[in-house]
């Protein structure tokens, strides 16, 4: 039972979405569809991974993969897009969010959502889960079992709200920054899967055909989570720098008096 | 001549971008390259390996790197693309000259390191491998070559829809 955890996690943060999605719609705000949409998905996906058929397979190799693509990539990636920080913002009472803001201003929250602990904590998770004895030991113990699930996620998460989240947090890493954690982390994981496939791990995985089916599973469905968040990366690079250019082209279309504007709205910005 | 300050803006902005194409071009180029490499040696022909035994250990890391890093340049390239586009900054020939530099490059560091000093996969197994390793590298190389002559050559100037209309209307 304690694996569903993360299911858990995921089930209440949905109901508290929907609520405050609810709220703010009542209060005439508009908050994009796509984003509770991505909510959905997420717990879909967190779901499918935790609940039976997956997760009554996953002494299987292969299942257990899947089992990781869904909980530990494909779900926090839509979670990340649904921006759930931003609509608690709008919705909660002031002294909660006046709470909320100092929390995620916070040095501790800037260490934590930076991209380089999001990394270690995501390929060192991997790593040490199926390099060590700690994959026989999660088959084993459920509460292992339970812990490692619960990493997988929130590691997950963390690397994604890094690399794509939408949340406010005080300094949001540039472009660069970001496709270079993406590199890493995807590089890490591929040569993590070939390493698998070679040295036939992880011990207590099963029969060696099914271990490296699983390396190659995990090889191929990490390309293709990895080719979306670049994708993602590079569309949210795109719509910025977008809005830039219009904003810049509508200063050389009507320049006397927008010069003067944007040179008050420079001079007052810190 | 006093250069008003949206046509000097205007005029920063059309400079810039022929350095754009050519960021474009080398990340579209060497994603291009990762990406046939994994499509069609990998998964069509089969002639690729998952994993050849003879890696070694440092090769996996290179291999790791390459292909994330490759597939990341192919997107990154094709938006920075997208992007020159909508400025009116695409310089054609760069941007191809771009391409096959970027694409001879990676298949050249392929063919060479990756092949045979990392030992990571041959081109192709149960046959005599050489004459593939021979077409493979000397494409490489014609592919830089190429791209080394159009990035030379001469090229029209980037057009700017904003330089040209106010230029236009400064005149």
């Amino acid at each position: 039972m304690l694996e569903l955890i993360p299911l858990a996690l995921t089930l209440l943060a949905g109901v508290g979405y929907s609520l405050a999605w609810y709220r703010l719609d009542r209060r005439g705000h508009r908050w994009p569809t796509r984003r509770a949409a991505c909510m959905l998905a997420g717990s879909l996906c967190v779901g499918v991974a935790l609940l039976p058929p997956v997760a009554s397979h996953d002494d299987r190799f292969e299942v257990h993969v899947v089992q990781h693509l869904l909980l530990a990539m494909a779900a926090p990636v839509f979670l990340a897009l649904s921006a759930p920080v931003t609509l608690a913002l709008r919705t909660v009472p002031l002294g909660v969010r006046r709470v909320l803001l100092r929390a995620l201003h916070s040095s501790a929250v800037g260490v934590l959502t930076a991209p380089a602990t999001a990394v270690t904590l995501d390929l060192g998770g991997l790593y040490g889960l199926y390099l060590t004895g700690l994959y026989r030991a999660a088959e084993r113990d459920s509460l292992i079992h339970a812990a490692v699930h619960l990493h997988m996620f929130l590691a997950g998460c963390l690397l994604s709200w890094a690399v794509i989240g939408i949340d406010p947090i005080r300094r949001r890493p540039g472009t660069g920054a970001r496709l270079a954690a993406l590199v890493i982390a995807a590089a890490g994981h591929d040569i993590l899967a070939k390493l698998m496939y070679a040295w036939i791990l992880p011990a207590g995985g099963g029969p060696a055909a099914e271990r490296q089916a699983g390396a190659e599973l995990m090889y191929y469905g990490g390309t293709a989570i990895e080719v979306a968040l670049a994708v993602i990366v590079m569309t949210q690079w795109y719509l910025a720098t977008g809005r830039a250019l219009a904003r810049a082209r509508r200063r050389v279309a009507a320049p006397a008096e927008t010069f003067a504007a944007t040179d008050r709205e420079h001079s007052g910005r810190t | 001549m006093t250069i008003s300050r949206p046509a000097r803006a205007a005029g920063h902005m059309a400079g810039r971008q022929i350095k754009r194409t050519i960021w474009s071009g080398v990340l579209a180029g060497v994603g291009l390259a990762a990406f046939i490499d994994e499509t069609v040696f990998h998964q069509l022909l089969h002639w690729h390996h998952f994993y050849d035994k003879s890696t070694l250990a440092v090769g996996l890391v290179s291999d790791g790197l390459f292909h994330a890093g490759g597939f990341v340049a192919m997107v990154a390239g094709l938006f920075l693309l997208a992007d020159t586009l909508r400025r009116d900054g695409f310089v054609p020939k760069r941007w191809w000259a771009a391409l096959l530099a970027g694409a001879g490059g990676f298949q050249l560091y392929d063919g060479l390191v990756q092949h045979k000093l990392l030992g990571l996969h041959q081109i192709r197994y149960h046959v005599a491998v050489w004459p593939y390793d021979l077409t493979w590298n000397l494409t490489a190389f014609v592919m830089i070559v190429a791209g080394a002559v159009l990035m030379t050559g001469r090229a029209g100037v980037a057009r700017s829809a904003m330089f040209r209309s106010d230029a236009d209307t400064a005149a």
